[in-house]
């Protein structure tokens, strides 16, 4: 794969999957606080 | 009124928005779309297309419906009785969606069952297709009677969605832990098995390798908001229907967000089960990638099972590679069909008080009625003209819609008000800047783009009868429809219309 192509996987990894494990962290926080 | 049905947790209501965003349409055109758009660079675009059209969006009918309480005709009524008809263009679009869209999946059933003896092996994927499948007419004035495959497939289709209906969102929190979980799971085996093949790495390399020039081209920027439109289940009312089983204090953001991202995580690891596969076929073949690389129908029920014929280690392997693509595609397809089913029944419900069991069996037996067209020899042309119309049009008027209600009349800051005091992240008035401004024109301009060009060039080169009867004459059919529906007198919206509140 290209030096470019990685990047791009880096880049994408990062917004879509590090977001996902934020929000989710998130909710799954305040769900526990409000039990 | 009768009590309100109510999700089994919140991870049933965000497994359920996920289920319904994530569909067929994540493994066959995101993946096409980002290789035909710059690859990687592709990316850009539809990250900026998630924050300032389908995140303000999905924002908005979440917060819609579970203010409302009510599906999205009503909640258009609640605002305004007169905007109750914009709420049923989004639910007769989920009608005429799901009709055709059973079809799809009793193509899926047949190559599910097809799997087991890899069917299309002697005779190729293609013939196999449109000859043993679909027994396709010769065009959309030859229906030619059922193809029977096709319509056993409908039907269990039809049962399926049913039997999970059936106990409205009690059953269905249950499903979603299946349904949304099982082709995640299927997905990755799927990946790492292509991942390993001859070519895969080439494969997935045309898949990300960026092209930023692409990025000066406009169609690319169109492209990107048209995908991540249709990818988040927006302008359907289903969004607005599942959020309004939610208790009116639940957060609301953050389950916007959820989804989004899960969606889209989605849609971006399908491409490395796509385009690895695809790169071992070109490879195998010994062609650029470029003439197997494909999107839509034409991936998944010929070039894709082309793809998994070439595998090696024989007919055994060959029958689970499919099996498994196949169950993904209908465990991906079933949650969204019956997402389009549940926005139909909350809109009669909300109207007219019924008993939603009862609505429930009525609304799917109704579109099983439709559904028979799609079933025909001559399915296939119609699906390709009705997906067309009510995509390109029916969709993007409805999120226009429902975008001018809220940014102009309603005001933005009105639900932003709401929703932010109870959501885990707050939103700035940014917010508001793009449900008034940034959303409507861009959906705007997607349906004058759209519609000039048809008048130019018709979709697809079918005769102007067939694009009248299935394209802009169902269009009109449906603007009628909804305003007669509108007009109907209801049970709900005349005595909650908060105009006067306003």
């Amino acid at each position: 794969m290209s030096f470019s192509a990685i990047v791009m996987f880096i880049f994408a990894v990062v917004v879509l999957y590090g977001g996902l494990y934020v929000t989710v962290s998130k909710a799954t926080k305040s769900n526990k606080e409000k039990k | 009124m009768g009590k309100r049905d109510r999700w089994g947790n919140r991870a049933a209501f965000i497994l359920a928005a996920i289920g319904s965003a994530a569909g067929l349409g994540n493994v066959w055109r995101f993946p096409y779309m980002a290789y035909s758009n710059g690859g990687g660079a592709f990316l850009i675009p539809y990250f900026v297309a998630l924050l300032t059209a389908g995140i303000p969006l999905i924002i908005l009918e979440f917060s819609l419906g579970q203010k409302q309480q009510l599906g999205a005709a009503a909640s258009m009524g609640k605002i305004k009785k007169k905007f109750e008809p914009f709420g049923w263009w989004t639910i007769i679009s989920a009608f005429i969606i799901v009709s055709y869209y059973s079809g799809v999946m009793g193509w899926a059933w047949d190559y599910l069952v097809g799997s087991f003896t890899v069917a299309w092996q002697d005779i190729g994927s293609s013939d196999y297709f449109f000859g043993n499948i679909l027994q396709l007419s010769s065009g959309p004035g030859e229906l030619g009677g059922f193809s029977y495959p096709v319509l056993a497939g409908v039907i269990l289709t039809w049962i399926l969605i049913y039997f999970i209906l059936r106990k409205g969102t009690e059953s269905v929190s249950k499903v979603v832990w299946f349904t949304v979980l099982s082709p995640i799971i299927l997905l990755i085996i799927l990946i790492f098995r292509s991942a390993t093949l001859p070519g895969a790495i080439a494969g997935i390399n045309y898949y990300l390798q960026p092209d930023f020039s692409r990025l000066l081209d406009y169609h690319v920027w169109i492209d990107a908001y048209s995908q991540v439109f249709f990818t988040l289940s927006l302008g359907m009312g289903i969004m607005i229907a599942y959020a309004s089983y939610m208790p009116e204090d639940s957060d609301v953001v953050n389950n916007a967000l959820i989804t989004v991202f899960a969606n889209s995580g989605v849609s971006f690891m399908s491409g490395f089960a796509v385009f690895g596969t695809l790169g071992y076929m070109a490879q195998t073949q010994g062609i650029p990638i470029s003439e197997v690389a494909t999107g839509g129908v034409g991936l998944a029920f010929v070039v894709y099972p082309e793809a998994i014929n070439m595998l090696p280690g024989g007919n055994m392997v060959i029958g689970l590679f499919g099996i498994i693509f196949f169950l993904t595609l209908l465990t991906l397809g079933i949650d969204s069909a019956f997402s389009l089913v549940e926005s139909i029944v909350a809109g009669v419900v909300d109207k007219w008080q019924l008993n939603k069991q009862k609505v429930t069996l009525w609304v799917i037996i109704v579109l099983g009625i439709f559904s028979l067209l799609f079933a025909t020899k001559g399915g296939l042309y119609w699906l390709d003209i009705v997906d067309y119309y009510i995509n390109h049009y029916g969709l993007i008027l409805g999120g226009l819609l429902e975008a001018l209600v809220i940014g102009w009349y309603y005001k933005p800051e009105t639900l932003r008000n709401y929703f932010n005091p109870i959501s885990e992240y707050k939103i700035g008035s940014w917010w508001d800047f793009m449900i008034k401004y940034i959303t409507p024109t861009v959906l705007a301009f997607l349906f004058l783009y759209n519609f000039y060009g048809n008048i130019t060039e018709p979709y697809g080169g079918y005769a102007l009868k067939f694009q009248w009867l299935g394209g802009w004459g169902m269009l009109i059919a449906m603007i009628i429809i909804v305003f007669v529906l509108g007009s109907m007198k209801d049970n709900v919206a005349d005595s909650l219309d908060e105009s006067s509140r306003l």
